[in-house]
């Protein structure tokens, strides 16, 4: 990469960042406001594991994603506009309206919607593995779950499959030390997860989720390493939530000095540091990006409130896969 | 500009009502986006309620110990535009 194209491609990393922080927010407050029907799932502070892993991917690959998808997303290249529009039900948005908040995606950018069982995108991602190697393809599936999909039996179940295999799968646990309300160390003798990849005989690595760089570059690796024949990586990225489960919750679990430790790690704040301090942008520059996204999100949102609505003759349009021609 | 904010869907049961347990701003005094103004309870847990814009709150449409339905209005704010 030459130094200007490397420049442009941090900066980009800061960016993608900063939208799925204020687009986060943005859909926090539309929900406040009862705006969207149903609940939300957010992922303010995990921004650096969606943009790390996505950064190291190439066109052609696929990534499966949670009820907490709305990062991943924007990570892996849907629009602000498209998502905004799946939120409010309409017809443009990413999936027709049909899946909203929980089941954020569109194939045609490499993103299967939102899986929203708990570890269910664990087989699934085996499955495309298997189906891209058997076409002889040299993509890889990137699979986020959280820590407490991994002691879910469809967690052994996949990734087993994928060891046995040598199965292109690169698994991607965001641990952010809870499931819904449960610590991790309440449900597990050993909380270091990427240890678990030996007992499948391949490598695991527990990397800083709040360090974009540190994210993409332990990616880079693991895709390197299943495209060339070598079979599944899990990767254990550390990060934190700093919102409830869902808008549901009011989080009273994390202690207070827990919180303040991890807001003192924020992704955003961190790497836009880092950057300040190669003279790459300053603070005027990471505030002039941030008021550029918040003007696209509000410009996105005024669009998404009056966006067409699916009609009766939609109902079961684009829910079942096209008939195989015979 | 006047907003009026509603209760926002907390609860965890669909469609259960929610209390109000109390109110932390005063008519008249300034808030902010962001703000907690409000307490209430829902079948799970004592929740707090954000303002949605900054402005003044200028009326509180329910009380202490009222409960109210997802959607129903539970404050205006006057909003600065």
């Amino acid at each position: 990469m030459s130094d200007g194209n490397k420049a442009d491609f941090l900066l980009g990393l800061l960016e993608r960042m900063i939208e799925i922080r204020e687009f986060e927010e943005g859909v926090r407050f539309l929900f406040l406001e009862g705006a969207m029907p149903g609940t939300i799932h957010q992922c303010q502070g995990q921004e650096a594991t969606a943009v790390g892993v996505c950064a190291a991917l190439a066109e052609g690959d696929f990534i499966t994603s949670t009820f907490r998808g709305h990062g991943h997303a924007l990570a892996k290249g849907l629009t602000m506009q498209e998502m905004l529009d799946e939120l409010f039900g309409a017809e443009t948005g990413c999936c027709r309206g049909k899946g909203g908040s929980m089941h954020m995606g569109s194939m045609a950018k490499g993103m299967v919607p939102g899986i929203a069982i708990v570890g269910g995108g664990i087989p699934l991602a085996a499955g495309m593995a298997l189906s891209l190697k058997m076409q002889g393809k040299n993509d890889v599936v990137a699979c986020f779950f959280g820590d407490g999909a991994v002691a879910e039996g469809a967690f052994h179940e996949g990734v087993n499959m994928a060891a046995i295999w040598n199965l292109p799968v690169i698994f991607v646990c965001e641990n952010n030390l809870y499931g819904a309300s449960t610590r991790v160390d309440l449900v597990m003798k050993n909380p270091r997860i990427s240890d678990r990849a030996a007992a499948y005989g391949f490598a695991g690595e527990t990397v800083d989720g709040n360090d974009v760089l540190a994210v993409y570059e332990a990616t880079r690796r693991a895709a390197a390493s299943c495209r060339a024949g070598e079979g599944p990586v899990l990767l254990e990225l550390l990060t934190y939530r700093r919102t409830g489960h869902s808008r549901r919750d009011p989080c009273h679990y994390q202690p207070k000095s827990e919180r303040a430790d991890w807001a003192a790690r924020d992704p955003i704040e961190r790497f836009a540091s880092v950057l300040e301090a190669d003279g790459l942008i300053d603070a005027a520059g990471v505030e002039a990006m941030r008021t550029g996204v918040i003007a696209r999100f509000e410009a996105a949102v005024e669009r998404a409130r009056v966006a067409p609505q699916p009609t009766l003759a939609d109902l079961e349009t684009e829910v079942f896969a096209p008939e195989a021609a015979a | 500009m006047e907003l009026k904010m509603k209760m926002p869907d907390l609860s965890t049961t669909e469609g259960s009502d929610i209390a109000i347990v109390q109110w932390l701003v005063e008519i008249g005094e300034p808030v902010t986006r962001g703000q907690v103004i409000l307490e209430v309870e829902t079948d799970k847990a004592v929740q707090e309620i954000e303002a949605i814009a900054s402005g003044t709150l200028t009326a509180k449409l329910v009380e202490p110990k009222e409960m109210v339905a997802v959607g129903q209005f539970i404050a205006s704010i006057e909003v600065k535009r």
